[in-house]
C-alpha cells in the first residue's frame, strides 16, 4: 500500500479530458456507417473542432486528511474533475492515483425505488454506494435515526415529501464511511436543524482524519470549512492554496468580468475562462486593512453597543499622490445593504488612515458585515475588504435592523364622561 | 485475400476478431467475471429489487410469475392447438416446455439491450462495473424462469407426464442457455449505448427468431422443402435450422428433457455451448472496449 507520496490521497498528473460533441455523432454515426467502417478497417476520424476539451493539463495533489474545496464557474470542469477522481470517467490524458476507499456523493438517492419502503431502499442504495450487506445491517438503525423519519421508514418512498426523501438519501450517503469522501453540492439538504446535523456529520468525517473533496458554489463554506481550495477555470487549475486567498482572487475575477460585461462576456457563455487579472494591479493607492473600533477601547471589541460609537478605520498605502474614493458599506448577514457612504479625498504618498465615525451605531442586535473599498480615480473598483460587526443585545424592547434613537411616553388627559364613548379618542402620544 | 466466395466471409471474421483484440480478450473475460463476482452484492441487490418491484403494486403480486406465461400459453394453444389443430400430442404441455425457456431468453435480450442505456442515473453518479446491469436483467429472468418451473411440472402432472431421470441434464442446458443469453445481452447493451436504433431492431429480430425457433411447432414436422425451390432433404432442412439458430438447439434440448424424456442430442447442444463461450468471449471484449464511453454517452 506504500504508494509514492503516501501523504497524498489523490494525485492527478497532467490529466486531460475531452468529450466528443454528440450533435456530430448523431448525423455521422449510425449502425450502418459504423459497420461499414469496421468492415473496411477505417480508423475513426475525429475532427478536432468536434471535440470539447473539458479539462486540460490538470495537476492536483490532495493531501490526506485535508478538506479541499473546489470552486469555479458553471461549466469550468469541476464535475468532470470529480467524475475522474471517482473513476466514473477515465482520463483522456495523464494519470490519476487514488490511495484509499473512495466514496462519491454526486447524487442523492441513487437507485431509490418509489415502491419500496425507506428501509428497503437503505439497503439497495447503500449497496450501490459500496457498502456491504453486513455493514448496512450494522448501520441501518443509525441511518434511520439520522434521517428522522419515524414510522415513515416502513412506508413506500413515493409517499415521502421531497424533504424526507433527501434526508433519507443523505443519511445513507453519509454512513458509507470511506477514506475519501467526494461531495458535489449537496450539503444544503433539509431545514435548519437537519443542516446543523449534516455539518456536524461532516465535521466528524473531517476530525476522523478523512479526506474530503467538496465542490460548491457557497464560497463562505469554502472559506470557513476547507483547509485548501482549488479554483478550476476553463478546464485548468487556475489557483490552489489557502481558501481565503483563492476565494478572494476568484471573487475579484468574477467582479472584473461583470464590470466589463457588455454583450458577449465570458460570464454568459458557460465554461469559458474568466479574464486574466493583472497579477499585481498597478494601483496608486491600496487598502491594507480595515479596523473597527468603539472609540474608547484599544483593539476591536467583540461586540458593539447599539447606542455606542463605531469608528471604521481604513488603512491605505499610497505609492503616489492621487485622489481616491473611500467607501464603507454596512450589510446584513444575508448581504442586504443597510447603509453606505463614501468620501473622495486627496491621498498623499505614504501610509495613512481614513476614519469614518458614527457617533451612534443605531443597529439592532445581530451580525453584520462592514465592507470597505478604496477606488483610486481612473481605476476600476477593487474587491472590498471585509470585517464582521457584531452588535450586542440591548435591554429595551425593539426589533429590526435599525435602532434610531427613540423614546416612549404616554400622556393622558382627563376626559369628560360623555366624551368617552368616542372610540379611539385616546391615543398614546408617540415621541420620536 | 482470394477472390472466391468461400474465403471472403472467413476474412471478414478474421478482421472482426482482430478488431476486437483477440489476444486481450481471454484476460478481459476473466476480469469481467471476476468483477461480477466482486460486485455480487450489488448484482443481487439489483436483482431482488427488480424481482420484487415487478409486481409490487399489483393485487396478485407474485402470482403474476405464473399467470403471465400461463395466459401467454392459453393464447398460443387457442390459435395453434385449437384453431390450427396442431398434430402434436399433449400440445399445451409441448408448448409450455418451449415457451418458458423462450420467455427467459427473449425477456433477457430485449430488456438487457436497454439495461445500460437506461441507467443514466446510476452510471453517471456511482462507480461500478457496468456489466452488472445486463447481468442483472439476465439473472432476474433466470430466477423468474426457475420460479415458473413448478408450473411446468404441474402441467406435466395433469397430462400424466412426470419428469424422468433425464432431468439431470437440466443444469447443463440451463448453463448453455444462460451463457448464450448473457453473451448476446452484453454485446447488445454495449452497442445500444451508441446506437439507440438497436433496441428497436432487437425487439423485431427477437420476434422473428421466435417463429424460427421450434417453440410453437415441432422440429420433426419440418418436411419437404423442395417445393420452395430449396435443394434440401427434410433432414438437411432440420439440421440447417438446428445449427443456424442456437436457440433451436437449446429448445430441442429442453423438449428432450421434459417432453420426449430422452438424452438431448449432444452435437447441436455442444455446438451452442462452444458458440456461447466464443460469444461471451467476444462480447466481454466489446463491453470492455466500450465501457469507457458509457458514462459519457448515456
Amino acid at each position: 500500500m506504500n504508494l509514492t507520496p503516501t501523504e497524498m490521497a489523490i494525485v492527478l498528473e497532467g490529466v486531460g479530458k475531452t468529450f466528443k460533441k454528440s450533435s456530430r455523432r448523431k448525423d455521422s454515426s449510425t449502425l450502418k456507417t459504423e459497420f461499414i467502417r469496421i468492415l473496411l478497417r477505417r480508423r475513426k476520424v475525429v475532427e478536432p473542432t468536434w471535440v470539447i476539451e473539458a479539462l486540460s493539463e490538470v495537476n492536483l495533489s490532495i493531501p490526506r486528511a485535508k478538506t479541499i474545496g473546489i470552486i469555479g464557474r458553471n461549466g469550468s470542469g469541476k464535475s468532470t474533475l470529480l467524475k475522474l477522481m471517482t473513476g466514473i470517467y477515465s482520463p483522456s490524458k495523464g494519470s490519476i492515483r487514488v490511495n484509499g476507499r473512495i466514496s462519491a456523493l454526486l447524487e442523492l438517492g441513487a437507485g431509490f425505488h418509489p415502491e419500496f419502503t425507506g428501509r428497503e431502499n437503505i439497503f439497495i442504495n447503500g449497496i450501490i454506494l459500496g457498502m456491504s450487506r453486513a455493514e448496512l445491517t450494522d448501520r441501518v438503525e443509525d441511518i434511520i435515526r439520522f434521517a428522522e423519519l419515524g414510522d415513515f421508514i416502513d412506508e413506500p418512498v413515493r409517499t415521502y415529501s421531497s424533504g424526507m426523501f433527501m434526508r433519507l438519501a443523505f443519511a445513507v450517503a453519509t454512513h458509507v464511511d470511506p477514506d475519501i469522501l467526494i461531495i458535489d453540492e449537496i450539503l444544503s439538504v433539509g431545514d435548519e436543524h437537519f443542516q446543523h446535523k449534516s455539518s456536524a456529520k461532516m465535521k466528524e468525517f473531517r476530525d476522523g482524519g478523512r479526506t474530503i473533496v467538496l465542490v460548491t458554489h457557497d464560497l463562505g463554506t469554502v472559506e470557513s470549512w476547507c483547509d485548501l481550495a482549488a479554483w478550476i477555470d476553463g478546464g485548468r487549475v487556475r489557483m490552489m492554496g489557502d481558501p481565503k486567498e483563492v476565494v478572494r482572487e476568484y471573487r475579484r475575477a468574477v467582479s472584473s468580468a461583470e464590470a466589463q460585461a457588455s454583450g458577449q462576456s465570458p460570464l454568459s457563455s458557460p465554461g469559458l475562462a474568466l479574464p486574466e487579472l493583472a497579477p499585481a494591479p498597478p494601483m496608486p493607492v491600496t487598502l491594507s486593512s480595515v479596523r473597527l473600533r468603539n472609540g474608547h477601547e484599544e483593539g476591536s471589541p467583540s461586540a458593539f453597543s447599539s447606542s455606542g460609537r463605531l469608528h471604521v478605520l481604513l488603512d491605505y498605502v499610497a505609492r503616489e499622490t492621487s485622489a481616491s474614493a473611500f467607501a464603507v458599506e454596512i450589510r446584513s448577514a444575508d448581504g442586504g445593504l443597510l447603509f453606505g457612504t463614501s468620501l473622495t479625498a486627496e491621498t498623499p504618498a505614504g501610509q495613512g488612515t481614513a476614519t469614518l465615525e458614527l457617533p451612534r451605531l443605531s443597529l439592532g442586535e445581530g451580525a453584520y458585515e462592514v465592507l470597505a473599498r478604496l477606488a483610486p480615480r481612473d481605476h476600476r473598483e477593487t474587491a472590498p475588504l471585509r470585517a464582521s460587526l457584531v452588535v450586542a443585545a440591548t435591554a429595551d424592547v425593539a426589533s429590526g435592523p435599525v435602532r434610531p434613537e427613540h423614546r416612549w411616553s404616554v400622556s393622558s388627559r382627563a376626559v369628560a364622561p360623555e366624551a368617552s364613548v368616542v372610540a379611539g379618542a385616546v391615543a398614546p402620544g408617540v415621541d420620536p | 485475400m482470394g477472390e472466391d466466395g468461400g474465403t471472403r466471409p472467413l476474412y471478414l471474421v478474421a478482421v472482426v476478431l482482430e478488431r476486437t483484440m483477440i489476444s486481450k480478450i481471454g484476460a478481459v473475460m476473466r476480469r469481467n467475471l471476476r468483477e461480477l463476482w466482486q460486485y455480487r452484492g450489488l448484482l443481487w441487490a439489483l436483482t431482488t429489487r427488480e424481482l420484487r418491484a415487478r409486481y409490487r403494486a399489483s393485487v396478485l403480486g407474485f402470482l403474476w410469475t405464473f399467470l403471465n406465461p400461463s395466459l401467454n400459453m392459453v393464447v398460443y394453444v387457442l390459435v395453434f392447438g385449437v384453431l390450427m389443430a396442431s398434430p402434436v400430442e399433449r400440445y399445451p404441455f409441448f408448448l409450455f416446455c418451449g415457451l418458458l425457456p423462450w420467455i427467459f431468453f427473449s425477456s433477457s435480450v430485449v430488456g438487457g439491450t436497454t439495461s445500460v442505456s437506461d441507467r443514466r442515473d446510476l452510471l453517471t453518479k456511482v462507480r461500478f462495473p457496468a456489466q452488472v446491469l445486463p447481468a442483472t436483467v439476465v439473472l432476474t429472468n433466470l430466477i423468474n424462469f426457475l420460479l415458473s418451473l413448478p408450473l411446468l411440472f404441474l402441467l406435466g402432472t395433469l397430462y400424466q407426464d412426470l419428469p424422468t431421470w433425464h432431468i439431470v441434464f437440466l443444469p447443463i442446458v440451463l448453463v448453455v442457455q444462460t451463457a448464450f443469453t448473457l453473451g448476446l445481452t452484453y454485446s447488445l447493451s454495449a452497442l445500444n449505448v451508441a446506437f439507440r436504433d438497436l433496441q428497436h431492431i432487437v425487439a423485431n429480430l427477437v420476434q422473428m427468431l421466435f417463429f424460427l425457433t421450434p417453440v410453437l411447432w415441432n422440429l420433426d414436422s419440418v418436411g419437404d422443402v423442395s417445393r420452395f425451390g430449396l435443394d434440401l432433404s427434410a433432414q438437411q432442412a432440420r439440421d440447417l435450422l438446428l445449427f443456424c439458430n442456437p436457440m433451436a438447439a437449446v429448445m430441442a434440448a429442453w423438449r428432450d428433457i421434459f417432453y420426449l424424456h430422452q438424452t438431448p442430442a449432444w452435437e447441436p447442444l455442444g455446438a451452442v455451448a462452444l458458440l456461447s463461450l466464443a460469444l461471451f468471449w467476444v462480447s466481454s471484449g466489446v463491453f470492455e472496449r466500450r465501457r469507457e464511453e458509457f458514462a459519457e454517452l448515456v
